[in-house]
C-alpha cells in the first residue's frame, strides 16, 4: 500500500476547524476561463452565507482591482494570497510540479496542506488541480490516485459509479481504492450500511475483461469489502450493485452516453409521433422529465466538476467554463465536504478494512 | 542504503510496485510508471539527496539504471564540492 507521508494536517486542521466557525476555502482565482472575473464574482456570491472564509489565490494586483467592484457586499469575508505565476491551457500540467510550484493552484494546495485552508476550488485545468493535489497535498495513505464518484440518479438511486474520468490508464490496484472511495460514498451520502461492491466487465466470470480488470478482480475477492464479483453493462441500473468499479476511461464513456439517453429517446420519439401534435407534446414533457432522470447526480454536470476523492485534503474541481454561479456552487459544495468529514470518514474505512492486513 | 536501493524505494512507493522487480534495465514502461509518477520520482529524488535534476537531463533517462547513475554522478559531485 503507498500513500505519501503523513503530517500533523489532520490535528491542524481539526484546531482551527474548532477556533473557526468558517470553513476557509483558497480559491485559484486565476484558473478558468472566465478567471479571475467569474471567480472573484463567485467568491463573492459565496461570502454572502457568511460561513465560509475565502481565500482568493493569484496575482494580488489584479485580484484587488476586481474585488475593489464588489467591495460593498461582503468583502471582509475574502482575502488575498498573492500567486506569483500562472498555469495556462496550453502548459503541461507537469510544470505545475518541476517548474511553476509558485502557480495559483499550487500555491492554494499548499494552503491546505499547512492547514491554512480547509479546502481548495479550482475551475483551471483539472489535471494541473489533480497534480497539485497529489504532490502538494498528498493522497490519503492506500489511495494512489484521485477518483471522480457519482450515482446514477433516479434509474438506480442507490448506485454510485467510479471512476468517472480521473484516471483514464489504470492499475489493477487502483479498482480497489476506486472500491473504498466508492464504499465511503454509499455509506456517506446514500445511507447504505454495508455497500455491495461490484466491478464492471464483460461478463460475470472472473475471467472476463481487461488484464487489469482480471487482476483486480482477485485484488477486490481478497479484500475485505463487499465484494459480490463482475456485473455486465446492462446490469448497471439493475440496482444489484451499490458501488460499480471501472477506469476512468470506460466511466466517463458510460457516463456521457447514460446523460444523452433521455434526450435521443425524447427526439426520436418526438419524430416518430410528428403526424400526432397533441401526442408529442405530451411525449416532450415527459421526456423532459426523463431527461432529468438520467442525469448524474453528483455535481458533475449540474453544478460543474466534484469532488477529487482521495486526496488528503477537500479538493473540488470546477468546469473550466464556470461562471460566478458555477464557482459559488463549487466553494458551497467543498464547504459541505468539509463539514461532513469525507476525508476523515475514508480514512477510518481505510484504517478498519487494513486490520488483519487484508486490504 | 546506497543511492540505487533509496532510489529503488521511492520509485516502489510512488510506482505501488514490487522494488524488486526494479532492476537496473527496467523501464519506467516495464515498472508501470506514467508521467506523473516520473515527475513525483524526480521530485522525491531531488529533495532526499539535496540535488536538482533538469528536464532536459531527466528526458534522457531510458531505464531505472541510467536515472540512478545521473543521481550517482551527481551526489558524488555533491560531495566532492
Amino acid at each position: 500500500m503507498w500513500g505519501r507521508q503523513q503530517s500533523d494536517s489532520r490535528a491542524l486542521r481539526s484546531k482551527n476547524m474548532a477556533q473557526h466557525s468558517r470553513v476557509r476555502v483558497a480559491v485559484d482565482a486565476m484558473g478558468g476561463d472566465y478567471a479571475p472575473e467569474e471567480i472573484v464574482k463567485g467568491a463573492v456570491l459565496a461570502a454572502r452565507k457568511e460561513d465560509v472564509e475565502i481565500f482568493l489565490v493569484g496575482s494580488a494586483n489584479i485580484l484587488e482591482k476586481e474585488l475593489a467592484r464588489y467591495r460593498s457586499t461582503n468583502g471582509s469575508l475574502i482575502r488575498l494570497v498573492e500567486a506569483s505565476e500562472v498555469i495556462t491551457e496550453n502548459e503541461s500540467p507537469v510544470v505545475v510540479i518541476r517548474n511553476k510550484s509558485d502557480c495559483s493552484v499550487a500555491v492554494a494546495a499548499k494552503m491546505v496542506k499547512s492547514g491554512e485552508a480547509d479546502a481548495l476550488v479550482s475551475a483551471g485545468s483539472s489535471a494541473a488541480a489533480a497534480m497539485s493535489a497529489i504532490q502538494f497535498i498528498g493522497m490519503v495513505d492506500g489511495v494512489y490516485r484521485p477518483a471522480i464518484v457519482g450515482s446514477l440518479g433516479s434509474f438506480a438511486p442507490n448506485t454510485v459509479m467510479v471512476d468517472l474520468g480521473a484516471n483514464v490508464d489504470c492499475k489493477p490496484h487502483q479498482f480497489l481504492a476506486f472500491a473504498i472511495v466508492g464504499s465511503v460514498y454509499a455509506k456517506k451520502f446514500l445511507n447504505i450500511a454495508n455497500p455491495k461492491i461490484a466491478l464492471l466487465s464483460t461478463g460475470s466470470e472472473e475471467s472476463k475483461g481487461s488484464g487489469a480488470v482480471r487482476e483486480a478482480y482477485h485484488i477486490l475477492e481478497k479484500s475485505r469489502l463487499n465484494f459480490i464479483g463482475n456485473i455486465e453493462g446492462n446490469e448497471v441500473l439493475s440496482g444489484k450493485a451499490n458501488v460499480i468499479v471501472c477506469d476512468g476511461f470506460v466511466g466517463n464513456v458510460l457516463l456521457k452516453f447514460y446523460e444523452s439517453i433521455g434526450s435521443h429517446a425524447r427526439d426520436w420519439t418526438e419524430q416518430k409521433l410528428k403526424k400526432y401534435p397533441p401526442l408529442r407534446a405530451l411525449v416532450r414533457l415527459a421526456f423532459n422529465r426523463l431527461f432529468e432522470a438520467t442525469r448524474i447526480s453528483n455535481e458533475t454536470e449540474k453544478q460543474g466538476g466534484g469532488i477529487l476523492w482521495g486526496v488528503n485534503g477537500v479538493v473540488r474541481i470546477a468546469h473550466g467554463a464556470s461562471r460566478a454561479p458555477q464557482i459559488a456552487n463549487a466553494i458551497e459544495s467543498a464547504k459541505q465536504a468539509v463539514r461532513a468529514e469525507v476525508i476523515e470518514s475514508l480514512k477510518s474505512e481505510l484504517t478498519q478494512l487494513n486490520q488483519g492486513g487484508t486490504l | 542504503m546506497t543511492v540505487e536501493e533509496q532510489i529503488r524505494e521511492i520509485m516502489a512507493r510512488i510506482t505501488h510496485v514490487d522494488g524488486s522487480i526494479i532492476t537496473r534495465e527496467s523501464t519506467f514502461k516495464d515498472i508501470k510508471a506514467d508521467s506523473l509518477d516520473v515527475v513525483q520520482a524526480l521530485v522525491a529524488v531531488e529533495e532526499t539527496f539535496g540535488i536538482e535534476i533538469p528536464d532536459e537531463e531527466a528526458q534522457k533517462f531510458q531505464s531505472f539504471g541510467d536515472f540512478v547513475s545521473y543521481v550517482e554522478n551527481q551526489v558524488a559531485q555533491k560531495e566532492r564540492v
